[in-house]
């Protein structure tokens, strides 16, 4: 019998039928809503987490030293606060002394920064500005693109040369008509010649990039600073997650060593990578994939047990069909491949609600809920092909059942 | 043992028991028949006579106890289940007293069903099976499903369906059974029609009116052959 056929007169079986159809499938839609949804929410909250969140506060595989640590924990005690107070300043000698040391390493920038109440241009001025200092690399590893113009170069850097890279709200709010690349912008006392702006942040994070002005270390510590040795922070970017863990022991040993630490003494210095961050979602995703399969197994399970005995009755209200097929000629590899084709068409249908709802579920999560939901292109072949898996499993005994009917009790069967 | 050429259907000793608990029944007991390529046959006799028995094992649908048979030259009595699913898909049309259509599918379909079966093509199955319900006068019908048909029509069909494949036999268990008698002449018409362009039909029936259209009769009592007659002229109208 024709597969096409078959599959055709299951699906005008199963319209003809809708309400029933809806109860038989049920466990499969479930199971597959479900693994679609979950798959959907964790790849999202996966993507989010990694390139979003992590990457735009540290970056991948990127470590940060700093003079103490931004982001403590909650639950320092008053000690500790007061001994990372007497923590000393981060100096060049220290990034150069790492860039030095630690091998692996893929990109190595440090910066400095400040509060400037305001940047001008004529009479168009933005208040309220973050200016940075920092060196030729930084912009690159911070995954910060030039969208117009040029980043800062080695040699502005080292030659302290007076252009500055601004950020997409400024360049919008100090230079409204044209272009800001090759004008100037005034940083307090001195002139800047703008070189490039930054592509536009934006988003859940909030704008600081976008309200910044990035200037050549070597201007900015000739201008702007009082200690000229004085560096912020320290962004060490690495190839893989092993290297930069090999490298953050590399890191504080170099640093231990200039800041003469005995061994029993604590760091002086803060030392922090996104890893933290991603360690702990990496723990709530293996719950929420480990805990997945069994839920969608259980619904497919019952889903293929509804399936086999809707089958069943089906075999024995067609046993006079399936003689008359046989009488005309069906074998019994004729029937079986029939009725295999319904449960596998049944259950397929199940499965593409399935999709259908789990896609769904997965927009109404997006929409309403923070929870960022990515219906994923693999997880939908995968319930395809559980679909298909769950109504051959199930088709199997009761189209055997079909196909080893005798054809003269079946044609006699009221 | 050979069966001469004209021979389309011979059997030897043919016997069927069957065994119900305890009990052995005796459905069929040593049968042997020849029927000739063209021939117009009727198996008569009331039921439990083992014409039903008689008629499954022809058409290939059951095999015998012992005993042989020969149809189209070819030892059936021996083959597996699929070869006899070949068999009776090529040799044999089947004609059903309650017609035997598959539901919610169309007159067309239910024609095409022995040739999708055969494994020919669905362009060819279309056109085949067109061919055969025209035939059987109802090619406006042929979207129709059997729900939405007469009777009368609905047999039509069967018998479209039992020609479609060409077989060498066709076989009509009471394919009167369930029509009126108008209805009946009309299809005993097309069957006597088919036989006149040469097909070998044989017709089970307990009606005295239906055996009357049949060239032959064959009788059967408690699983023996009583008779076996041959009219002296063709059949009429």
């Amino acid at each position: 019998m024709n597969i096409l056929e078959t599959v055709r007169l299951a699906l005008l079986q199963i319209w003809a039928q809708k309400l029933k159809s809806f109860f038989t499938l049920l466990g499969v839609i479930i199971g597959v809503t479900f693994l679609i949804a979950v798959i959907a929410v964790v790849e999202g909250m996966n993507r989010y987490v990694q390139d979003d969140f992590a990457g735009s506060i540290f970056g991948i595989n990127t470590l940060r030293v700093e003079r103490v640590r931004t982001r403590n924990t909650g639950r320092e005690d008053a000690a500790t606060l007061r001994r990372q107070s007497r923590n000393p300043d981060l100096t060049v000698d220290d990034a150069e002394a790492i860039a030095a040391n630690v091998p692996g390493i893929w990109y190595l920038a440090y910066a400095t920064d400040r509060f400037m109440p305001e940047v001008w241009s004529g009479s168009n001025r933005r208040k309220n500005v973050r200016l940075l200092g920092v060196t030729d690399e930084y912009l690159a590893l911070q995954g910060w693109d030039v969208l117009e113009g040029r980043g800062i170069s080695r040699i502005d850097h080292v030659r302290g040369i007076r252009v500055a890279v601004i950020g997409d709200a400024i360049a919008e709010r100090v230079f409204p008509d044209g272009s800001p690349v090759g004008q100037h912008i005034r940083l307090g006392p001195f002139r800047y010649r703008v070189v490039g702006v930054l592509k536009k942040q934006g988003g859940l994070i909030g704008n600081i990039r976008d309200a910044s002005v990035v200037v050549p270390l070597g201007a900015y510590h000739a201008d702007f600073a009082r200690r000229r040795a004085r560096i912020e922070e320290i962004n060490i970017k690495f190839r893989t997650t092993e290297e930069m863990e090999a490298g953050e022991a590399v890191v504080i040993e170099v640093l231990r060593r200039r800041h003469r630490l005995r061994p029993a003494d604590e760091d002086d210095f803060g030392i922090e990578s996104a890893s933290q961050i991603l360690d702990a979602w990496e723990k709530v995703k293996n719950v929420l994939l480990a805990a997945l399969p069994g839920l969608v197994s259980v619904a497919l399970v019952v889903g293929g047990i509804v399936i086999m005995n809707i089958m069943l009755m089906s075999v024995l209200q067609r046993t006079r069909e399936v003689g008359v097929r046989k009488a005309l000629g069906a074998r019994r590899i004729d029937i079986t491949r029939q009725f295999l084709a319904e449960a596998a068409t049944l259950s397929s249908v199940g499965a593409a609600i399935g999709i259908g709802a789990g896609w769904g579920l997965a927009e109404l999560v997006d929409l309403i809920t923070p929870l960022p939901a990515a219906v994923s292109a693999w997880s939908i072949l995968v319930a395809i092909a559980l679909g298909v898996v769950v109504g051959v499993v199930a088709g199997v005994y009761p189209a055997l059942r079909a196909a080893r009917l005798d054809p003269v009790d079946a044609l006699r069967y009221e | 043992m050979n069966p001469p050429d004209s021979a389309i259907i011979l059997t030897e000793g043919l016997t069927k028991d069957y065994v119900l608990g305890a009990e052995t029944v005796h459905a069929l007991r040593d049968v042997d028949i020849r029927i000739d390529r063209g021939d117009f046959v009727a198996i008569m006799g009331h039921s439990g006579s083992g014409k039903s028995t008689l008629l499954n094992l022809i058409g290939c649908l059951d095999t015998p106890t012992a005993g042989k048979y020969w149809l189209n030259g070819q030892e059936v009595s021996t083959l597996d289940d699929n070869e006899l699913a070949h068999i009776r898909n090529r040799e044999i049309g089947f004609v059903f007293q309650t017609f035997n259509l598959l539901p919610r599918t169309t007159a067309l379909h239910n024609v095409e069903l022995p040739l999708i079966y055969a494994g020919v093509s669905a362009k060819e199955r279309k056109a085949t099976a067109s061919r055969a319900l025209d035939a059987v006068g109802l090619a406006d019908r042929m979207k129709h499903q059997p729900a939405e048909l007469s009777g009368g029509e609905r047999q039509r069909v069967a018998i479209a369906r039992a020609l479609v494949n060409e077989p060498s036999i066709v076989l009509a268990d009471e394919p009167t059974g369930n029509l009126d008698s108008s209805t009946s002449a009309e299809i005993m018409e097309i069957i006597v029609k088919m036989n006149e362009r040469g097909e070998t039909i044989i017709v089970v029936t307990h009606e005295q009116d239906i055996a009357q259209y049949a060239d032959r009769l064959i009788g059967l009592r408690d699983g023996f052959i009583e008779r076996d007659e041959r009219r002296a002229t063709s059949s009429l109208a």
